[in-house]
This record gives C-alpha cells, structure tokens and sequence, in this order.
C-alpha cells in the first residue's frame, strides 16, 4: 500500500514537471529554421515530394540506419534467445522436433480461403507503399510491415509452414548490407555518407526520381519485411500446444 | 585519414555480411569479427596519432550532402579519438576473449556484440541529440541481448530489469529531446549551446540531462546495472564498464555544453553523491564482480565531478578526465577479464592466482591503477585535480573526494590482502591461452597509459626516476634465487649512494646513510632465506626507491610522488608476513589517509601551481599556512606513529618477517621525520587560532613517548614490546623537533642515528631468538644466555643505548635532551616525557631478563645460536654502537654547523673528543672508562659472592597439588608488572584503537543498511530511477 | 489541438508509468510501457503540430513555392517513426525476456526475481 502511495507521489511529481512543460509550450506560429528549410529546400536537393520521407531517408538518414539497425538487432537477439532455448541442441534438429508433435487442428475454410486471396494482394499494396514512398505518405517502414503482415497471415493459416528462414535472414543481410553500401557510395560520389545524390534527381513528382530515395526505401522496405517476419516466425515457434 | 564514418559504417557492413554467409562457418564469422575491429582500433589509433602529432584540428563530418543543423553531424577531435581508440580495442580484446562463447552462440551473438561497439562509438562522434537518443537505444537493445551470453541463469533477471529501467529512461530522454527541439528549433547540440535559447532554467534541459546521467548509472538509481555487473558474461561486463560508460560519460559532457555550463554543478553533485555512496557499499561486498560494478560506479561518479569542474580544470581538463578514465577502464576491464578465469566469486577465491607471479603481477597493477597510486595516470590526474580544486577554495568537495578515494582504497586493498595471503585453491583458476593474453594486453596498455601520461605531465616522468626503475627491474630478476638478488640490491643501494654521496646537505646525508648504508646492512640478515623469496626483492627496493627519492625531492610532486611510492613498497613488505593482513590493512589505510591530508595541504600552499617546488612553503600566504602545516604534519605524524595514530604499528612491525621489522621501525618510520623536519625547516612556527601548533606537537611527542613506553612494559610479545618502544623513541624525536631550538634539532637527527642503530639492531636479535624458539611470546622463553650469547650481547647492548644509560650513545642522546629542554619553556610536556624514562627500563629490563635470563625451558635445550646472516649485522650495529657512541661528532658536529643556519643560538662546541653546551660537558671517553671501571668492579665481586651459589635446576621446585587455570599464568614473566598495570593501567586503556573501530564499524554498518535498499525487485528499482528524477529536480529547483 | 494532444499524450505516459510500477506481472508491465510509449509518441506529435496547416507533402495541392507556410513541422513526424520503431525493437525484446522467464523460472511475477541483490 505504502509503494502504491509511493509511487503515485512520484508520478504525480512526474505530472507536475509535465505541466510545467505543457505550460511552458506555445505552439509555433512559423516554421523554425530547420523546418522553413526542410518546406523550402527539399525538392530541389532531393527531389522528394514527401518531405518527411526525404528527411528519413536522407537529411536524417543516419538514424533509420540506426532505427533498421534496432529492428536487426531485435530480430537476432529474438533468435538468440529463442533457439538458446533448446540447450545445445541446433536449431533445425529442435524444428525436427517439433515437427513430430501432434498437428494443429485444421484451419478454417474462410482463413484458409482468404489467405490464398488476401497474401498477393497484400504483398502488392506493400511493395505499392514502399516505391511510392517518395511521394505520398508511406515509405519503406510502413510497406515492410505490410509485407509482414502477409507473412503473419500465412503463419496464422498453416502455424507449421517453413517459410525459408535463410531466404529471410539472406534477404535482411542483404538488404542491411545495400542500405550501408548506398551510403558509402553518397560518401564517395556525391556530397556524403547517405547523399540521395548519387542517381539523377528526375521530374520532381514522378515514380523514378529523388535520386537514391526510392532505392533506399526497397531496401529499408524488404530489410523491414525481414526482419518483422523472422522474429514472427521465432516468436510462432515458441507457441506451446 | 580514413573516414570517421567507418566506425558507423565498417562494423555495421560486417554485421550485415555475418548474415549472409550460410550456418556453419563459425570460424570465418569470428575471423570477420575479429579483422573488423581490428581495423576499427587501427583507424582510431591512426586518428589519435594525427590529432597528437598536430598534423590535423577537430573535424566535422557531414552527412546527407547537407550542413547541420539539416542534417546529422559527427565530430572528431582528439578526446573523441581516443574515445574511439579505447572503445574499439576494448571490443577487439573481448572478442578475443569470448572466442569460445562466440563459437557456441554463432553470427547473431558476433552482430550484436559488432553493433554494440559500433553504436557506443556513434554516441561517442554524433553530434546530433536525436542521433544520439538512437545509439542510446541501439546500446540499450545489444545490451539485452549480450546479457545472454552469460551462463549465469540469474542474468536472464538482470536484463528484464534493466530494459524497464532504460525503458524509463528513454522516455525522460525523448520528451526532453522533442521540447528542446521545440524551443530551439534545431537538434543540432552544437547549435543548441550556441543559440542561446536554451537557458539553464530549462526544464527539458534537465531531463535529458538527467537521462544521460543516469545512463552512467548514478549510485543510488543504479540496482538494475549491479545486477548486471554480477551475473553477466564477464567479458561483456569488460566492455560495459570499460566502453559503454566512457561513451555515456562523453554524451554528458557534450550536452552540459547547452544552457552555458548552468547544470556543471548538478553534474558535480550527482557524481559526489556516486563517489561516496558507491565505495561505501563497495566495503560490505564479498562477491567479486558485483564489487568490481559497485567501483565502476564510483568512478564513473568521480569522472562526473571532473566533466562538472571543468569550468575550472582549464587546459588541463582532458589530462585529467583522461588519466582518470584510462585508468578505470584498463584496470576495470582488466580485472574484470581475470575475474572469467576464477571459477569462484567469493573474493578470497582470487587466491586461486597465487599459482603464477605473473596473474599476481596484473592484479596488483590493475589495483594500484584504480586507487590512482604512482605511476598510473590517475596519480597525476588526481594531483592535477585536487590541486586546481583546492586553488578554487572547493574544499568541501576535495574532502568528499578524498574520503571517498579512502574507502576505495579500503576495500581494495583488503581485497589484494586476501589475494597474496591464505591457501589457494589449485582448482580455482581455469587457464585459456586466449584469455590470458587478454589480460596480458590490458596490463601492458596499463604501463603504457603510465608512461603516456607520465610523458605529458607537466612535473615529469615519474617512469624515468632510476631508483624506480630499478626496482621494477627486480621484478624482472625474480627468476633469480636470493643470494644474488641480495647482493645486487645491496651493491645497487650502495652504489645509489656513492653515486649521489657529493650532491646531500648534511641534513639529508644522515637520512642517506641510514637508508642507503643502514639498508643494506639489514639487508645482510636476508641472506639467511632460501629460494627466490618472490615478491619480496621489488617490494624492498620499491620502499628505498621512495625513501632515496623522497630526501632529495624539490618539488611537492615529487615529494608526494616518493612517498606513495615508498607506501607502496612498504605495504608490500608488511603483507608478506604470516598474519599480517589486517594490520597490513591498517598500515595503508593510515599511510593512504595521511597522504591524502599531504595533498590536501600542498594543494592548498600551492594555489594552482601544478609544480610547487618544496622551498616555496616558506612563501605560503599567511591566511592558509597554518592550514597547510597541520594538514602536512598529521601526514607525516601517521608515519611516525605518533600516539593518535600509532594503531597500525605494533602489528605490523610485529608480524614482519624478521628481516622487515628492523628495515621498517629502524629506516621507513624516519621517511615521517624527514617530512616533519622539511616542513618545519621552511615554515617555521606557525598557529592557529592562536594555538601554537608547535607547542601542539610539543604534547604529542610527550604523550606519544610516555604512553608507547607505558604500552611496551606491558607486552608478552618481544616485538610488540620493540614496536611500541619504537612509538615511544620517535615521540621524543617529535619532542626534540618541536622545541624548535638548535639542540631539540640536533637531538632528534641523534634519535633518528640512535633508534635506527639499535631498534634495527634488537628487532634482528629479536627476530633470530623468535626464529629458533618458533614463539615471540617472551614468557614461552627463558635462560637463553648460554645457547645464544651473540644474541645476548646485541640485545644488552641494545637495551643500555636505548635506555640512555651511560656509557653508550643513549646517554648522549639524553645529554642533548636535558641540555634542549632546560633551553625550552615549556614545563609540563617536560615532566611528562622524564616521567616516561624510567618505564623505558621496566620494559628493557624485561626484554633481556626474561627472554635470555632465568630458566631454560626444556623444549629448548637443543637450540643454536640464531643463523649467521643474523648475527653478522647484529655485532656491526654493536660496533657502530660503540664508535658512535665514543665519537658523536663523527656524525653530528656537522650537522650541528648546518643546523647553525637556522637556529643560530645555542649551538655546541666542539672541542676535541669533549662538547659542552651552556649547561655542562660531556666527554664521552670519559665516561665510557668510568662506566667501565664501575662495571668491571661490580661484577668481579658479583662472581665473588656467588661463588658457592647453588644451581637451581628447573624442576627443583615443590608445587602445591594445584593445577593452574593457564599454564603461562604460572610463569613468573606472564603479566609481569601486573602492580603496575594496576596503578597505570588506565592509561594504556586502547581508546585510540576503540576510536577507529569504531569509525570502522559504524561506516560498515552504515553501509549494511544501505545495501538493503537494493532489494533486488526490478520494480523498486524503477521506483528508485523514478525518484532520483524527481528529488534531483527538486534540489536543483531549490537551490537555484 | 496541440494542447489536448500534448496533456493526453502525457496523461498516458504517466498512466504507463503508474501501470509499470506497480503492477508486478511482467507481461503487464510490457503492456503499461506500450501505452506510456504510444504517450511519448503522441508527444512528439503534438509538438510539431501546427494549427491550420496541412502534411508535408508537395503536390498539386501544396506548391514549392508556398510550403513554407502551408505545411506542419515534418521533422517532429520523421522523428516519431524512428521513435515507434525503436519501441517495437524494446517490446519485443522484453516479450521474448518475458517468454524465457517463464520458460525457465515458471512464473511472470517480477517480485520473485529478485536473486541478484545488495
């Protein structure tokens, strides 16, 4: 009871520095200067039309390294934890194991069903999403989540499918690898480390242009994909039954 | 320059690529691993050495094609090389340790650890407060996961806790990043700190700071990263504690750049409060990694205090946070590597690495790295510090720092206690070529930070003195078996001083013979071992190098420098004997605490400057004077032994090897005299508060003279009883040195010959009797004289110079002094010290009549007489005994002109073999032919009345049927002056003793609540982060 | 707008934070830190935003030239990506915590983990 007032006190201490800040915000009324640059400059340096984007994947591009780097580290310590779980015995030998275990109950007609029809589609809309990035809302994040959640649909109709682990882990790596090359490239060729510079800018507003934006969202948007899909499928595989 | 962007860019790429080979190829995974930070440390090194060559200045990296604050900027100069340097070859180091984890655990367990470093160095170069908040997170997740590499089941609890305390913080962390975003309109720090908008009022300021700050893990929010330090992979531990804290400590120094230095103090605060809080509890733990963690907070607190004085360390703050970096994060990283080959983690466990000189060697240097003792870079840190603290009146914080530094000392130097003594386990070491040569690498890198900074220290390298030198070269010899080395330490000692004999003052050549002659002549008596004797060949000569330093030294540094090391070596010495751990203990503890107060009081006359030469003590200003003659004669008075704080001598002299005693009462206690005589030379009289701190002294010596007699008499050890009569004799150099006149002066330099000759002189009789008899205890003994007559010479001699008695050189001693106290005008000191006199002859007389007359006890019947190496340096002190007794002015007459100099009143004459002073004469020859005559006549006619004396023989006495309670109770020399025990008891009552214990113990319990506090609940913990926020807000609101 | 979004992005922080500490279910703590997360987000949000304008997006209906004072703060809204990404990165880590715990010690109660202390 004591901790419970104890911390009551704290947190409404912590609301009252929260107030304190509430009070002491004024909305702004013009762009701050980053801002006004951000508005004012982007389409000519970078020629995205989303400005968010061109933020993300260039002018702030070292974070989403660092924040595609988080989802890796995530997805591998998962499978670390996960198949340490297992004691020495090797990974693949303990999904042999699991294999012989009594099967799932069948799946619904509708699920079944309505995976069939709704992966494709769902996969499409994210690649949509991810090319498109530079230019409506959306972007390699958002698109690779939607891509993961194709793969958590077929997990969820066929819990026992083995969907190629080393393709994903390859297609993570792979992508992660790109992301960096890319970004040396911008460092070699064009004005620096993640540079979108290092292809032709194009028609402000068209599919192929804003330089490297696009090509870095594929990758972003398949090492997203991967990465949510891995740890889905580390995370199926802990499921007790 | 290879771009900075490769520490992002290169560990990033070989953690992608580790994905892309197929499963399998473990070996080449970790050889990937390996060359990537291989080459990252080699980038770093080459940044480091451009910056420290001057070939380039501080550079900014651009990303994005784009100038800050659009986009994110790194930034490179030379503390962030280093940074770099450090967090790379900590990793490489690591990684070579872990090989077989690494094996076992696969590519993902290599990416992570290979994104740990990666993003520790990103905190380290960015520049931009929401890139930083990404690595942060970045650190934060690979720490969850690196957790896992322990084999410790309880490390999976330790990592939950700490992913909800940094979930907490992350939060504290983004709602500050976003305001400051919004109120200065860019996350460019650099551009925050120049905008001027961020003021020190602000409210988002402060918790971002905070977040930063606690990701140094500040005692007491830190429960959740003990935790870790105790059950995580100790590999992994290494780099936490070594990297992941430097990069934490570099993220808060750059951000207290924002809001114009208005939070320094709240970073001083927050890192005293770790410094203290953590080495206290650091004293109650017995589980090595969870101590190791509890130090790494205190440093991390004591490096806080640095980034928050920085607005005064000035040119020197790099050097300083620097040196004390290195320090810590070699050592810690280093020990902590040693701890993964102990199988167990009880401290006393460590003893497992008595099994190699070598584990030994690295333990004490990562030891004496941590507690900042010469030559690491933490000494010259420390010194830097205190010194530019004490320059800006921030006393209170100096003291809190040097108490802190105490406890730390504390515990661990008790740890080092525990390693070198007790029985070993063989089982309790596991040996693997790779993690061996880890250690091998930290240790290495720790001589080599020493000379590095020892290079760039403004007062020199303490690395190029050659008497250190060459006592770290005996570790080199250790191969060697005695004889050899004995002879080459004494023909080095002896060399020293034909080398240097033209360039000693008077005053110094008498301190130079008694070390560098005296020594040797001890040192004859070593010949009597066998083997190698490890270990005790460069403690002893680490002790003379301090000592030969410390006479010569010019400077404060120096001096101050020659007197740890002399602590050192001495400390050292005094561990090697059998149950000498706590007295061992007590002796660093005393040395260490007055060296502390040494520093306090140069820092203090030297007003900032760094390199304060000794001769300008007499320039202090009026105002702190007084301040710096106490603080320096308390240091030098614990050498001494002066009674207050005398409790570390009678153990430690007593449980000495037999060859130590003599070296550390005859020569080591003169290193405390030398000071005094230094000190008062260039500072004279001075008071405070109108006390008259001679006059203070004065008492001192008086009391220290008569209680250390009175405590003598009642010993039933010989050594004991030598070691408090040793307390006794310096009480009356004290004495004579605080009279303050010529003839006190030349009294106390003829006690410095005196005690040296024959305290060194029965302390080996004494140690030879205790060697053949197997006992020191004086009633256990008896009726030696005719089996050890050498002995019994040394010791009769021993005992008439001491109690000053005609004809030997004592009475000399009490010439002068009743000639210098009739001089003084001070009464009551004065009856004091001739009342302790004639104690000196209840408790001499005991030493020769108990041990050497009386019965023999049976078990001794088949003694010998002590070995020959023994007794040689015996009969030489016996002769010089007589010659010095015979011709006084050999020694003094010249001293006695030097001395003119500064007491020019009073001097003696010097007429042919006879001195007269104002009072009388004294001719030496004389009075030994007197002596002499009287002596010869009463014996003669002793043996005439004895001449039909019946021999008693042992078992020719009637007991009554009576069994005694304790068998000693029946000797007649058990408590053999109980009559007086009865009337002076109460004067002897330990309250001295009673006083440190019970600081000791009161710190100890304190520190035994405390830990309670740690529950071990991840909640309470999080309660814990939650209310340091909220109490440190509410302080810093309420004392701005 | 901002106002509201700011005290109820705060307002469930604090319930987050509340939940977390004193809750000693582990699973639940995860959940009180997801809502004081989704908090912070609305937080960062909220700061950006700007009454009366519209999403950073040049098109037809937001030219080059009139950007600058027709769009929000589009820095406040790449930042929140970031910041939801690595908050999914967290959770999931302290879920797969959460799974080994249980699997190894058999129970989800925080208080009975308390092995390691003083």
């Amino acid at each position: 009871m004591i901790k419970r007032f104890l911390v009551l006190l704290l947190v409404l201490s912590m609301g009252v520095m929260f107030s304190q800040l509430l009070v002491g915000y004024s909305p702004d009324r013009q762009l701050n200067a980053t801002a006004h640059y951000y508005a004012t400059q982007t389409a000519s340096e970078t020629g995205a039309a989303n400005i968010v984007s061109a933020i993300i994947v260039t002018y702030r591009g070292l974070d989403t390294l660092g924040e595609v780097t988080v989802l890796f580290l995530a997805a591998a310590i998962v499978g670390m934890v996960l198949s340490a779980k297992q004691g020495g015995q090797s990974p693949t030998s303990a999904s042999e194991a699991e294999r012989q275990l009594p099967p799932y109950p069948p799946v619904g007609e509708l699920l079944a069903t309505g995976t069939q029809l709704l992966v494709p589609l769902i996969l499409m809309f994210g690649a949509y999403v991810i090319v498109n990035g530079h230019l409506t809302p959306g972007g390699g994040f958002q698109g690779g989540a939607i891509l993961a959640s194709g793969m958590l649909l077929l997990l969820l109709s066929d819990p026992l499918r083995t969907i190629g682990h080393r393709l994903i882990s390859v297609v993570e790596s792979f992508s992660g690898l790109a992301f960096v090359l890319l970004g040396i490239l911008g460092l070699l060729l064009a004005g620096g480390f993640l540079d979108n510079k290092i292809l032709p800018l194009g028609t402000f507003g068209s599919l192929f242009s804003a330089g490297a934006i696009p090509v870095i969202y594929i990758f972003i948007g398949l090492k997203v994909g991967a990465e949510f899909s891995s740890m889905l499928l580390n995370l199926a595989k802990t499921e007790e039954r | 320059m290879v771009s900075a962007l490769s520490f992002i860019a290169l560990p990033l790429g070989t953690a992608f690529t580790l994905g892309l080979l197929p499963q399998g190829m473990q070996r080449v995974n970790y050889l990937l691993t390996l060359l990537a930070l291989a080459l990252l440390s080699l980038i770093a090194a080459s940044w480091l050495l451009a910056f420290a060559a001057g070939e380039i200045a501080t550079q900014q990296i651009f990303t994005a094609g784009t100038t800050p604050p659009f986009s994110i900027n790194l930034q490179i100069g030379m503390a962030e090389a280093a940074g770099l340097l450090l967090l790379n070859l900590t990793g490489l180091l690591s990684v070579i340790y872990l090989r077989d984890t690494l094996h076992q655990q696969g590519a993902r367990a290599m990416a992570v650890l290979l994104i740990f470093i990666m993003a520790l160095s990103g905190i380290v170069l960015t520049r931009d407060l929401f890139n930083l908040f990404v690595f942060i997170e970045l650190t934060t997740i690979a720490t969850g996961g690196l957790i896992l590499l322990s084999h410790d089941k309880r490390a999976l609890g330790a990592g939950f806790k700490y992913l909800v305390a940094t979930q907490i913080i992350s939060i504290t962390l983004l709602i500050g990043t976003i305001f400051l975003y919004h109120d200065s309109g860019t996350l460019n720090i650099d551009g925050m700190a120049a905008g001027g908008l961020i003021t020190g009022e602000s409210l988002a300021l402060f918790l971002v700071l905070i977040a930063l700050i606690l990701e140094l893990k500040p005692f007491p929010a830190n429960g959740w990263a003990l935790d870790i330090y105790e059950s995580a992979h100790p590999a992994f531990s290494a780099i936490l504690s070594a990297a992941a804290a430097t990069a934490a400590l570099f993220a808060v120094d750059r951000l207290l750049l924002v809001g114009s230095n208005s939070w320094l103090p709240l970073a001083t605060a927050v890192g005293v409060v770790s410094f203290v809080g953590a080495n206290l509890l650091a004293l109650v733990q017995r589980n090595d990694r969870r101590i190791l963690g509890y130090s790494s907070i205190a440093q991390m607190g004591l490096l806080l205090v640095v980034v928050g004085q920085r607005d005064i360390l000035g040119e020197s703050y790099l050097f300083i946070a620097g040196g004390i970096l290195l320090a810590h994060a070699i050592a810690k990283a280093g020990l902590f590597w040693l701890s993964g080959i102990i199988v167990a983690r009880d401290l006393s466990d460590w003893r497992a690495l008595q099994r190699n000189p070598l584990y030994i060697f690295a333990f004490a240097t990562f030891i004496a790295m941590l507690v900042g003792l010469p030559p690491f870079p933490g000494f010259y840190a420390k010194w830097d510090l205190v010194h530019l603290l004490a320059a800006h009146d921030r006393i209170a914080l100096l003291l809190a720092l040097l108490f802190a530094s105490l406890l730390e000392a504390l515990f661990l130097f008790r740890w080092f206690g525990y390693v070198i003594k007790g029985e070993a386990n063989p089982e309790g070491i596991i040996c693997a070529r790779n993690k061996l040569g880890v250690i091998a690498a930290a240790t290495v890198a720790a001589w080599g930070v020493a000379y590095l900074w020892g290079e760039m220290a403004l007062q020199g390298n303490l690395l190029y003195s050659i008497p250190l030198l060459a006592a770290l070269a005996f570790l080199l010899l250790e191969w060697l078996a005695v004889p050899y080395k004995n002879v080459l330490a004494i023909s080095v000692l002896l060399g020293w001083f034909v080398v240097n004999y033209a360039d000693y003052n008077p005053l110094q050549l008498i301190f130079a013979v008694i070390i560098l002659v005296g020594g040797p002549l001890i040192l004859l008596s070593s010949f009597y071992a066998r083997g190698r004797r490890i270990g005790f060949y460069p403690a002893t000569m680490l002790m003379f190098a301090g000592m030969a330093q410390l006479i010569v030294a010019k400077s404060s540094f120096d001096f101050f420098a020659a007197w740890e090391i002399l602590t050192i070596g001495s400390y050292y010495l005094i561990l090697r004997g059998k149950a000498s751990e706590p007295h061992a203990i007590s002796y660093i503890i005393f040395s260490l605490g007055g060296a502390f107060l040494m520093l306090t009081g140069f820092a203090l006359a030297a007003a900032g400057d760094l390199n304060f030469l000794l001769s300008n003590l007499s320039e202090v200003a009026p105002a702190v004077a007084p301040w710096v003659f106490l603080l320096l004669a308390i240091g030098f008075m614990t050498k001494t032994a002066a009674i207050g704080v005398h409790i570390w001598l009678p153990g430690a002299h007593a449980e000495a090897e037999s060859d130590v005693s003599p070296m550390l009462s005859g020569i080591l206690l003169k290193a405390g005299l030398f000071g005094l005589m230094v000190l008062m030379l260039e500072m004279g009289r001075q008071s405070l508060y109108g006390v008259d701190l001679t006059h203070v002294m004065l008492w001192i010596g008086a009391l220290s003279a008569l209680l250390g007699n009175l405590m003598a008499a009642f010993q039933e050890d010989a050594k004991r009883l030598l070691a408090y009569s040793s307390i006794a004799q310096l009480g009356y150099a004290l004495f004579g040195l605080a009279l303050m006149n010529h003839l006190g002066w030349l009294l106390a330099l003829m006690f410095v010959i005196n005690h040296f000759i024959y305290k060194s002189m029965l302390f080996l009789s004494v140690g030879g009797v205790a060697k053949r008899t197997g006992t020191r205890l004086m009633y256990r003994m008896g009726g030696l004289i005719t089996l050890m007559p050498l002995s019994f010479i040394a010791v009769l001699i021993g005992i008439i110079a001491v109690s000053g008695v005609p004809p030997l050189s004592g009475f000399g001693g009490r010439w002068i002094f009743y000639n210098a106290i009739m001089t003084a005008e001070y009464r009551l000191p004065l009856i004091i010290i001739f009342l302790a006199g004639p104690i000196a002859f209840l408790y001499l007389f005991r030493l020769i009549h108990t041990i050497f007359l009386g019965q023999l006890k049976d078990e001794h019947r088949q003694l010998r007489e002590a070995p020959f190496w023994m007794i040689l340096p015996q009969m030489i002190f016996v002769a010089c005994l007589m010659v010095f007794a015979l011709v006084p002015g050999l020694a003094l007459k010249r001293v006695d002109h030097y001395l003119l100099q500064y007491f020019p009143e009073g001097g003696l004459s010097w007429d042919g073999l006879t001195i007269t002073s104002h009072f009388g004469y004294w001719s030496p020859i004389s009075i030994m032919v007197i002596v002499g005559v009287i002596f010869m006549t009463l014996f003669a006619w002793l043996l005439f009345v004895n001449r039909r004396a019946q021999k008693v023989k042992q078992f020719n006495i009637v007991f009554a049927a009576e069994r005694p309670f304790r068998p000693e109770t029946t000797h007649f020399a058990w408590n053999f002056f109980a009559p007086y025990r009865k009337a002076l008891g109460f004067l002897t009552e330990p309250l001295v003793t009673r006083f440190w214990d019970a600081i000791g113990e009161a710190l100890h319990s304190l520190a035994e609540l405390l830990r309670r506090f740690y529950n071990g609940n991840g909640q309470t913990y999080s309660v814990h982060l939650l209310a340091f926020v909220v109490i440190t807000f509410l302080l810093a609101r309420g004392v701005s | 707008m901002a106002y509201i979004a700011l005290a109820t992005g705060f307002l469930l922080i604090l319930i987050g934070l509340y939940g977390a500490l004193t809750h000693s279910h582990i699973l639940r703590m995860i959940v009180a830190f997801t809502v004081a997360n989704t908090g912070v987000n609305l937080v960062l949000v909220g700061v950006g935003y700007m009454g009366g304008r519209t999403a950073p997006i040049l098109d037809k209906a937001v030219e080059v030239s009139a950007a600058a004072q027709r769009i929000i703060d589009p820095l406040p809204q790449a930042l929140v990506l970031t910041a939801i990404v690595i908050g999914l990165g967290v959770t999931a880590l302290m879920l797969t915590y959460a799974y080994r715990l249980y699997v190894t010690r058999g129970t989800l109660d925080i208080s009975r983990y308390t092995e390691l202390k003083w």
